[in-house]
């Protein structure tokens, strides 16, 4: 599994992780009667709360995949000769980690995926509100079609480079 | 029905012909990832003009050694 694989997992994890955090905790919220439908603020505030653990989460999680990536390259080479200098490892692990006009295209194409999943999204939380539903379900609609998004972009990019990609 | 067409290439050729080539060793020359030399291989990616110009460059063959294209569904 190539870098770009791997790395594309980690997005996908970190993106199902946060929204099954984010529906647990909100509707576990709401099931107690601790957050009331129409109570805006505390929505909007849980949704923040859960957009700073969602980008701190992410942050982390790239670094640390990072960090064991170069780990498990270093043991790698470290195994395949004895003499293998901190340069040698240096450039190994560089090359392991370019990124190049495969990536960009491939990066464009899955991120298209995600903005329509997030347009459908948002077009959907619209059609709640002329449905009557309270303005609670079309925050909470708008926010869950963004994070699932996001986690259809990592998912694309992950069925393009296993499947490959033509510049058609 | 529109004509279909598919690029084909001799890279694993010209690699073996190269002194055994590898895919990482030519990313390298190219400036390309290896995952991106193994899907142009596949045929799985058609590469851009100037990276097919630059993989032709490597093996100091024309670009016409490297690829071809061949009609289907004809």
């Amino acid at each position: 599994m190539s870098y770009q694989e791997k790395r594309s997992i980690v997005s996908i994890l970190t993106g199902a992780l946060i929204l099954a955090a984010y529906c647990l905790y909100a509707y576990g919220k709401y099931q107690a009667g601790r957050i009331a439908p129409d109570d805006l603020k505390a929505w909007a505030g849980v949704m923040l709360v859960f957009i700073g653990i969602g980008v701190a989460a992410t942050v982390i999680l790239q670094i640390v995949f990072h960090i064991l990536l170069s780990v498990a390259i270093a043991i790698r080479e470290n195994v395949r000769s004895d003499e293998c200098d901190n340069k040698e490892l240096e450039k190994t692990i560089g090359s392991e980690m370019v990124t190049d006009e495969m990536d960009k295209l491939i990066e464009l194409k899955s991120m298209r995926v995600g903005f329509i999943v997030a347009g459908i999204g948002f077009v959907a939380a619209l059609v709640s509100q002329v449905l009557n539903y309270s303005p609670a379900v079309m925050l909470n609609v708008m926010f869950i079609s963004f994070s699932s998004g996001s986690l259809m972009e990592g998912i694309a990019q992950l069925y393009f480079y296993r499947r490959g990609i033509r510049n058609a | 029905m529109p004509k279909k067409f598919q690029i084909t290439n001799n890279i694993r050729r010209l690699r073996f012909f190269a002194g055994e080539m590898t895919q990482q060793q030519l990313a390298e020359k190219v400036g390309a990832s290896r995952q991106t030399i193994i899907a142009i291989e596949a045929g799985k990616y058609a590469p851009s003009l100037e990276l097919a110009f630059r993989i032709a460059a490597a093996f100091g063959v024309e670009i016409s050694e490297v690829f071809s294209y061949e009609g289907q569904g004809e």
